[in-house]
């Protein structure tokens, strides 16, 4: 099922035990930073990381996968749409929240 | 206020039993998400932007010193220490951990509390007049009709899977702080020609993508023949709200589509079948609840307090708290009072676990033991003696709790929006801060008047922009986030919808906008006459070529 | 797949017959209720009981004049967030006065077992696998807020020293 895709992509998440949003990285293991997310330019490719997403989500690790356009910020990727960007950070508002308070706040091993 | 007896104990624990069962299902995979998800929604768990939101059910906006004091706690030991408080009187928390929940919900139960139904396609938090059991202008408390409402709706055998969400509102006063007429069911208590309550009957209201106001469909209800008419409503509903189309699934399109005539026949057919069946509620159980709410042992007392008087001629600030954040009590000498959680530049309806606290040792010391949270995103110390203003005012200020902008421009609502919210478009709670900042004048806020605010960052309408005498819609217009200007809204008992000016703005626009929207407010309106008033007089017209320059 | 049985009652064992299928002589089936309303009295002769297999988007009024031919029903859920097979159930008790089995099948999960037993529902078909979850969810509530028209009466009753029933009329 080949998808139309309009720039790269990257792949964004919530982890299921504690809501915590994560990228994907090319290995199907999770990360916060977006910065480490892999991106995928054609369709093949994003098809392969979906199929590595959906993994993790069979195996109860993630939940509410998006396949989301990438962008780049300081030569590393980034989400381009604002909504997703939010995700990236944390809460405009709470600048004392979220992972904008430190790249791998929160970050435990579950 | 009602007190758990064993029935309601072991309800709530068996609740958290389960859900605890659930989610160790989930974990495991023996639910898959798409099964798991109307049970987590069902026990108010949400997943949003950057964790799960867990939305605490306050009932009827109605809770106790101690019920705060766990809320607080909650918020220090689950959560990042603050919770927020919503348009229909619950508390939202966003950070818990789904791991954590189940000893969340148990930590609440073990004090009455709980998270059900908060959420899913079932009937949620039934709401009421913040002010309501403690007001002059009531006619009945509403709160233990909206007590008998929660029970018989809550597990209900045949209405737990409805075609979509279902909310119910009641008030016990002619003037509606409650926004009944915007709800899928609205109550307004009356006394009929012989004294005897009852209610009237609203159906079919709602925000959202499509804003409609309810529709009578009974002018008198009598007050023992309330839960089998409601069961008659609901039936109806279950039966034919739609199910193909999640932006048509709500009564109030199913209301639109049949006519409010044609509902309220079929509504009565089916009534007339089931209102002689020996069914909820019996008259003992209506008087054992209605006990709960017996007015408290006030003194009267004067209303003229010297020292009242005296403080309020001497500082400004406590002198405006006095005119707008008090209403006069059923008791003379008391007043309920509105502890705004609209400061100046902050986040509408955050409060933090301290100021929980210290909310909660007022209420010990000065308010029965009692709180309540209103639609409008403040919470109410009810049951006041006048003569303890001046120090209840003292505490509060000191703690960033009082902001005298009680009804206000600078009270507004703001849902959460896109800071938080994965169904928003736009961010709202930047645009309430800039306003507070903007409008930070308390003289120029009084001289204003009464002015309802209402933000809301998608066409969901969390934020209830439509009934805003002043409303804010933002959208996200290729990627930026913009802002359409409403104006002239109301969700009181004069219900009507916020009609949109004229073209968006960027954040900075509309806070201009409002600005000019204001001007010209000031410009026309008659002596003594507020914003909405004078727009309903004059129309939109003036105010759209102040705002836009057109001809 | 396993049969939960909620209520106790003597379970039907019946087969679903296929569109141009007639039924065997004596034989329990269950037919899909928009073949049985064209069916004249010879089916319901031939076969030894029939049983109506209903959407959830069912009208409750087009049974009534099949109610004194049938020996049970099928509610079919199509989805489990489809409420509509509880009002269905309720008013097949309420409105048509059926004693007969009403069985629930399609993707109906454990946690509502209490919600199919307290709306009318008698056996619920399920997946081998969550037979056990159906019967651990069977037990986790023993009092409701609600009086329903399985006889169950509510807290609002209860509290009160009342046994008054509901019945289906």
């Amino acid at each position: 099922m080949a998808r139309k895709i309009k720039g790269p992509q990257m792949i964004v998440a919530n982890r299921l035990l504690d809501g915590r949003v994560v990228f994907m990285k090319a290995d199907g293991t999770w990360s916060a930073l977006a910065g480490e997310a892999a991106v995928a330019a054609d369709e093949a490719g994003v098809e392969a990381l979906e199929a590595l997403a959906q993994k993790s989500a069979d195996e109860n690790y993630v939940l509410s996968i998006e396949v989301i356009d990438a962008t780049e910020k300081g030569g590393k990727p980034y989400p381009a749409h604002m909504k997703f960007a939010m995700q990236a950070k944390g809460p405009s508002v709470r600048p004392d929240l979220g992972y904008q308070v430190s790249p791998a706040w929160e970050q435990t091993d579950l | 206020m009602y007190a758990y007896d064993k029935y309601d104990h072991a309800l709530v624990n068996a609740r958290v039993a389960e859900f605890r069962d659930q989610v160790e299902r989930r974990v495991r995979g023996e639910l898959t998400e798409e099964e798991f998800r109307p049970l987590r929604l069902m026990n108010g768990l949400y997943l949003q932007l950057h964790a799960y939101m867990l939305r605490v059910a306050v009932p009827y906006g109605t809770l106790s010193a101690d019920q705060m004091r766990t809320l607080a706690h909650i918020a220090r030991k689950y959560d990042k220490g603050y919770g927020h408080f919503t348009t229909r009187q619950n508390i939202q928390y966003n950070w818990p951990k789904l791991s954590d929940t189940p000893d969340i919900l148990q930590e609440l139960a073990n004090v009455e509390m709980h998270a059900i139904q908060t959420s899913g396609n079932c009937i949620r938090n039934v709401t009421t007049d913040q002010f309501a059991g403690a007001t002059a202008d009531e006619v009945a408390d509403p709160r233990p009709y909206a007590e008998l409402i929660r029970q018989w709706s809550s597990f209900h055998p045949e209405f737990s899977f409805l075609p979509r969400k279902f909310k119910i509102a009641i008030t016990g006063a002619d003037i509606d702080r409650a926004a009944v007429k915007w709800h899928d069911i609205g109550l307004v208590v009356k006394k009929n020609d012989a004294g005897e309550i009852g209610f009237e009957v609203l159906v079919g209201g709602g925000m959202g993508r499509t804003p409609v106001i309810a529709k009578t469909i009974r002018d008198f209800l009598p007050e023992a023949d309330l839960l089998s008419y409601l069961e008659a409503i609901l039936r109806v509903y279950n039966e034919q709200g739609r199910r193909d189309n999640k932006y048509k699934a709500r009564i109030k399109i199913l209301v639109d589509a049949l006519g409010a005539d044609e509902y309220a026949r079929q509504t009565e057919e089916e009534w007339q079948k089931i209102k002689d069946l020996p069914i909820d509620f019996p008259a003992e159980e209506a008087a054992r609840i209605k006990a709960f709410f017996a007015p408290p042992p006030l003194q009267v007392l004067s209303d003229d307090v010297p020292a009242v008087n005296e403080l309020a001629s001497k500082n400004f600030l406590f002198g405006a708290w006095l005119k707008n954040n008090t209403n006069q009590h059923k008791v003379p000498g008391h007043v309920n009072v509105t502890i705004s959680l609209k400061p100046h530049g902050g986040i509408p309806g955050d409060a933090t676990a301290e100021q929980m606290d210290l909310v909660a040792a007022l209420a010990d010391e000065y308010s029965q033991g009692e709180l309540r949270i209103s639609h409008e995103q403040n919470l109410i110390l009810p049951h006041v003696a006048k003569k303890d203003l001046p120090a209840i005012w003292t505490d509060l200020d000191e703690a960033g709790l009082g902001i005298p902008n009680a009804g206000l421009l600078t009270d507004m609502i703001a849902c959460p929006g896109l800071d938080y919210c994965s169904l928003a478009n736009a961010r709202s709670i930047p645009l309430a801060q800039e306003l507070g900042k903007r409008f930070d004048d308390f003289k120029r806020l009084q001289d204003i008047g009464p002015l309802k605010i209402k933000i809301s960052g998608c066409i969901n309408s969390c934020g209830h922009h439509h009934a805003g005498h002043i409303g804010i819609l933002g959208v996200d217009r290729k990627g930026e986030e913009n802002y359409q200007l409403l104006l002239g809204g109301s969700g009181a008992e004069d219900a009507s919808k916020a009609a949109i000016l004229g073209p968006g703005f960027d954040e900075n626009g509309i806070i201009d906008a409002i600005e000019k929207v204001v001007a010209v407010y000031l410009g026309e309106r008659n002596e003594g006459e507020e914003f909405l008033a004078t727009y309903r007089r004059v129309g939109p017209d003036v105010f759209k070529e102040a705002v836009y320059g057109t001809r | 797949m396993a049969l939960v049985n909620l209520t106790g009652i003597q379970a039907g064992d019946f087969t679903v017959l296929a569109e141009d299928q007639t039924p065997d002589e004596g034989a329990a089936v269950a037919v899909p209720l928009s073949r049985l309303k064209d069916e004249g009295d010879d089916f319901f002769k031939v076969a030894g009981s029939v049983g109506a297999v209903l959407a959830t988007d069912t009208n409750y009024t087009d049974l009534a004049p099949l109610m004194n031919k049938l020996a049970f029903v099928v509610i079919d859920f199509p989805a489990f967030g489809d409420g509509r097979g509880f009002s269905l159930a309720v008013r097949l008790r309420k409105d048509l006065g059926f004693k007969g089995e009403i069985r629930a099948t399609g993707p109906v999960i454990p946690d509502q077992a209490l919600f199919l037993l307290r709306a009318g529902f008698d056996t619920v078909e399920v997946a081998d696998a969550r037979e056990a979850a159906f019967k651990t969810a069977l037990k986790r509530f023993d009092a409701f807020y609600q009086t329903d028209y399985t006889g169950q009466v509510s807290l609002a009753h209860a509290r009160h020293g009342k046994s008054q029933e509901r019945k289906a009329s």
